[in-house]
């Protein structure tokens, strides 16, 4: 017992009192102490008397070695309607779910597997009635993936297929569906068998709404969830770095060489204090005597191929000062071409 | 809550931020749950039980995205606590306030967006302050300036700001010359 070790300046009578009570106090993550009284009689009144601070003292550091409360599902409180919960999911992001597909795409296959588990450790012999949402979620991604690449082909028509491709890993990314998932309220409506529920669980149940939303309306009414939520997450960052570039300046030859412009030729345009530790170099890159995209770099090799991809961001019509992302109202009729696809890097060299 | 490097004696402070992009897509409410504690009792919950009484059920019907639940606490004072999509609660004690003003407490906790209220910096935020990118010595500048010496005279000559006595009489002749 952890709890026998720390009995500090106290009598065995005394111990015993306090077991009683230990339950009485709540430690707060961050190791500063609240006292909650759980019972006015059985606590008593304060008071400044030597053996009362010292109950105070073993409380607070019992508690301590203990460790904070274990983080419960609000459920466990007795203050949950789980019906009400999903009811309420569907109409805040103003869609109308069928609450029993909505449900579905709650349960983890974890919980439906502690489920029986419990059925079996009680005895009970009854077929439980219960699906997970991975069939869901399989439906929903494939259709997030599929309007997410349209809609950036649609954007970004000149990008190379590796870039739309980046840009639509970084929005499916796990990272950003657990993103989002946090902040769309599905911890406390996840049913799995842990809670908190595991990371790749949010990204599960987000993708597994997405279908359960192509079930109870329509694939509509989905791509425009994916538009309106995952899609504004590109907004302030910078596309163009989604997208490594391996060879800059062989992309760049190759796509001056297709549009029959001449071959492009590095400039030192600036360099400055480069005996330093702080050297810097201003590189420009020409085509036809004309600059095509200029960079600085920390040396010259570097600053050249930063205005390599500056170059070829201004070939692709991806520059900084391009027009928005067309999204919100002015998105919702896009005429998207689902069968398009945009050139790969490879057919560029080939031609 | 806090991502801003801060020293240990000041106040918190924190640049504007947006939770998720809301509102660039859909707009979507924060407020997920509200726990309104009360006695059925007690009078210091009366102005909690008149607002369950007369306006619960029509804020309920108008916000379908929050879920309301009633607890009922014998012999303790009203609370009133909100919960917000990205796990951020808020508790306000609900002693002494009149039933108005409980609708006022909820209406400005439903507008919120979950983020804790600290001292905002600025009252504006970008996270690109120049889509031009920023300002340096290079910008603007002549690059011939580059491939020329130091002592070059042009770099030295003074650039009188006013006009020169030739000046001004090759600018009459001009002048005579067209007319």
């Amino acid at each position: 017992m952890a709890a026998l070790q720390c009995v500090r300046s106290l009598s065995k009578v005394r111990y015993n009192v306090l077991h009683k009570f230990s339950a009485a106090v709540m430690v707060v993550e961050n190791k500063s102490v609240r006292r909650y009284s759980t019972s006015h009689q059985l606590v008593g009144k304060s008071s400044n008397s030597r053996q009362h601070l010292s109950y105070l003292y073993e409380l607070y550091h019992r508690r301590i070695e203990v460790g904070p409360e274990k983080e419960r599902h609000p459920s466990e409180y007795g203050c949950w309607n789980h019906d009400a919960e999903i009811y309420a999911f569907g109409q805040r992001f103003g869609e109308d779910f069928n609450d029993m597909v909505l449900k579905e795409a709650f349960v983890q296959r974890c919980f439906v597997e502690q489920e029986i588990e419990k059925q079996k450790d009680l005895g009970l012999d009854m077929e439980i009635d219960m699906t997970d949402n991975e069939i869901l979620a399989e439906k929903g991604y494939s259709l997030a993936s599929r309007f997410i690449k349209a809609y950036l082909r649609y954007s970004f028509p000149q990008l190379f297929e590796e870039g739309i491709s980046a840009i639509h890993d970084f929005l499916l990314s796990d990272e950003m569906l657990f993103h989002i998932g946090c902040n769309i309220g599905l911890k406390e409506l996840i049913q799995s068998a842990t809670y908190p529920p595991e990371h790749p669980t949010y990204v599960t149940t987000l993708k597994a709404v997405i279908g359960a939303l192509i079930e109870s309306q329509n694939e509509k009414k989905a791509e425009d969830f994916v538009l309106d939520l995952i899609i504004p997450q590109l907004v302030g960052i910078d596309v163009s770095e989604l997208w490594n570039i391996e060879n800059p300046m062989g992309l760049l030859c190759a796509l001056l060489k297709e549009q029959n412009l001449g071959e492009p030729e590095a400039r030192l345009l600036w360099s400055s204090a480069s005996n330093t530790i702080m050297p810097l170099h201003h590189v420009g890159i020409y085509s036809d005597k004309k600059l095509l995209g200029k960079s600085p770099g920390e040396t010259i090799s570097i600053a050249e191929d930063m205005a390599a991809r500056e170059a070829i961001k201004k070939l692709l019509n991806m520059t900084d000062n391009r027009s928005p992302l067309e999204l919100g109202d002015k998105a919702k009729n896009l005429e998207l071409d689902f069968n398009k696809t945009n050139r790969s890097v490879s057919e560029l060299n080939c031609s | 809550m806090l991502n801003v490097n801060m020293g240990s004696n000041v106040i918190p402070s924190t640049f504007l931020r947006n939770v998720m992009k809301n509102g660039i897509g859909r707009h979507v409410c924060q407020l997920q749950r509200v726990t309104l504690s009360l006695c059925k009792w007690s009078p210091g919950s009366a102005p909690a039980r008149e607002f369950v009484e007369q306006d619960m059920v029509d804020f309920t019907r108008q916000n379908p995205g929050i879920v309301f639940y009633l607890k009922p606490r014998r012999h303790r004072s009203p609370v009133l606590k909100a919960e917000y999509l990205n796990g951020y609660t808020e508790e306000i004690d609900l002693t002494k306030l009149s039933r108005e003003e409980i609708n006022h407490w909820l209406g400005l906790l439903k507008g919120r967006s979950g983020q804790q209220i600290v001292r905002l910096r600025k009252d504006f935020h970008t996270d690109t302050p120049s889509i031009q990118g920023v300002w340096n010595p290079f910008l603007f500048k002549d690059t011939e300036l580059s491939i020329k010496d130091v002592r070059d005279p042009s770099l030295s000559e003074y650039i009188s700001p006013f006009k020169s006595a030739t000046e001004k009489l090759l600018e009459l002749k001009k002048k005579s010359g067209a007319s």
